[in-house]
């Protein structure tokens, strides 16, 4: 069993969840609050609804990147 | 003192889903292999046959204690039947892959609709099932009126889908998922929420247990499709009818890193068995090595074996680290949201 892969495991298991919370207060904070389409015409929820999913789709693709980068950087220097 | 003791009650009615779990996965077992569902052990040097699609012992016996606590319990029954319509729905689609051997994208595809019934309830019977309103730790929470139904049905085939990709050794999705619902159990109890939530997570647990005992190296039993998908529906539902949906995400980390890496490879939904560049090779040996091969995925488990060979055995309670890991990082998650 390579040990040195299970210790990284963990390192990009406990950085992910940070990056996870971080993603979730920058939503809960910063974004949700926000008037991106004026709520009160006609449909005006809904588009605003899906700006927000549509930032919150960026940050989960963007928390991805950092996963995909951090495993390959190591994995691949040590496999191949 | 009164949640105390509906807790209590909870926990010990799903206590009866370990033996029975236990006695359904021996009848599936007989019965499968007297049938001729049989998978072979690919990971063994003598290739045993192994009765296959005997996870359905786990759906059957979620959703027998479900109605039962539904008339002994006194919670109310819609979300109940919404969870059970769901675990269902996802075994349903798994024995129809498991026979049929589907195309690898209609079982995301199928998935999808396994989360209607909470959609439906929910709409329904507003604020019994879910209440769109998500809660994040540290940060307090925000409504989402628009996003969380839909939401619903994505968690459904996500949960399924990336519970059902990482099963390769024995014991290791049965294991795995145990370790998740028990730790969301003990988080659940930790910040008091309702009853029903607790007496799911114990009865998946506890059915997962059971069926663990035959399907742990050696394994006896196979889950097949019909256990994995409908086992990871359940903490799909799970998650939304206990308000643990952020913890859920962090509790199944191994299922994640697995699936994406699978798919950012092969890029398609496909089957492990249509691979024609596998992730591991069998040694002479009896041990499992990287195969090497640059096409194939890095899946998790090749990730842990890179340079290095290792039994079956250490693999996989090497996983089941990875999970109490991952789950505990859940349970200080779910304190820190504290709903």
């Amino acid at each position: 069993m390579n040990t040195r892969a299970v210790g990284y495991e963990l390192v990009v298991f406990v950085t992910q969840w940070g990056l996870m919370l971080v993603g979730f207060g920058i939503l809960t904070k910063l974004i949700a609050p926000l008037n991106l389409v004026n709520p009160s015409s006609s449909l005006g929820l809904y588009f605003d609804a899906a700006a927000k999913a549509l930032i919150a789709l960026i940050l989960s693709v963007t928390w991805l990147f950092v996963w995909d980068r951090q495993v390959r950087i190591y994995f691949r220097r040590r496999g191949k | 003192m009164a949640s105390l003791g509906a807790n209590t009650i909870a926990i010990l009615i799903a206590l009866g889903s370990f033996p029975v779990s236990l006695a359904l996965t021996r009848f599936f077992m007989y019965w499968n292999l007297k049938h001729g569902i049989i998978g072979i052990d690919i990971h063994k040097l003598n290739r045993p046959k192994i009765p296959e699609m005997v996870g359905v012992a786990v759906p059957t016996t979620i959703v027998l204690f479900a109605a039962i606590y539904a008339m002994v319990g006194g919670s109310s029954s819609i979300p109940l039947l919404a969870y059970c319509l769901v675990v269902g729905l996802a075994a349903l689609v798994g024995a129809v892959d498991d026979r049929l051997r589907l195309r690898g994208i209609f079982k995301p595809l199928l998935t999808l609709l396994c989360g209607l019934p909470v959609l439906i309830l929910g709409l329904a019977f507003r604020g019994q099932v879910y209440t769109s309103t998500l809660h994040v730790p540290l940060f307090g929470g925000y409504h989402l009126p628009v996003i969380y139904p839909l939401t619903v049905l994505v968690a459904v085939s996500v949960t399924s889908n990336t519970v059902n990709m990482l099963d390769p050794l024995n014991g290791s999705m049965a294991g795995g998922i145990s370790i998740v619902a028990g730790g969301l159990l003990i988080g659940s109890l930790l910040i008091g929420t309702g009853s029903m939530s607790i007496f799911l997570y114990a009865s998946l647990m506890f059915s997962l247990l059971g069926f663990l005992y035959y399907n742990r190296f050696p394994a006896r039993a196979f889950a097949g499709n019909v256990g994995q998908l409908s086992i990871g529906a359940s903490i799909g539902a799970l998650a939304i009818l206990g308000k643990t949906e952020i913890a859920s995400i962090v509790a199944i980390f191994p299922n994640i890193q697995n699936s994406f890496f699978f798919l950012s490879r092969i890029r398609r939904f496909t089957e492990h068995r249509e691979l024609t560049s596998k992730p591991t090779k069998l040694l002479p040996d009896g041990k499992l090595a990287d195969s090497e091969d640059p096409r194939a995925p890095l899946t998790l488990v090749r990730t842990l074996l890179i340079g290095r060979p290792a039994t079956e055995n250490e693999i996989v309670s090497t996983i089941w680290m990875l999970f109490l890991t991952s789950t505990s990082l859940a349970v200080i998650t779910l304190l820190l949201t504290g709903v």
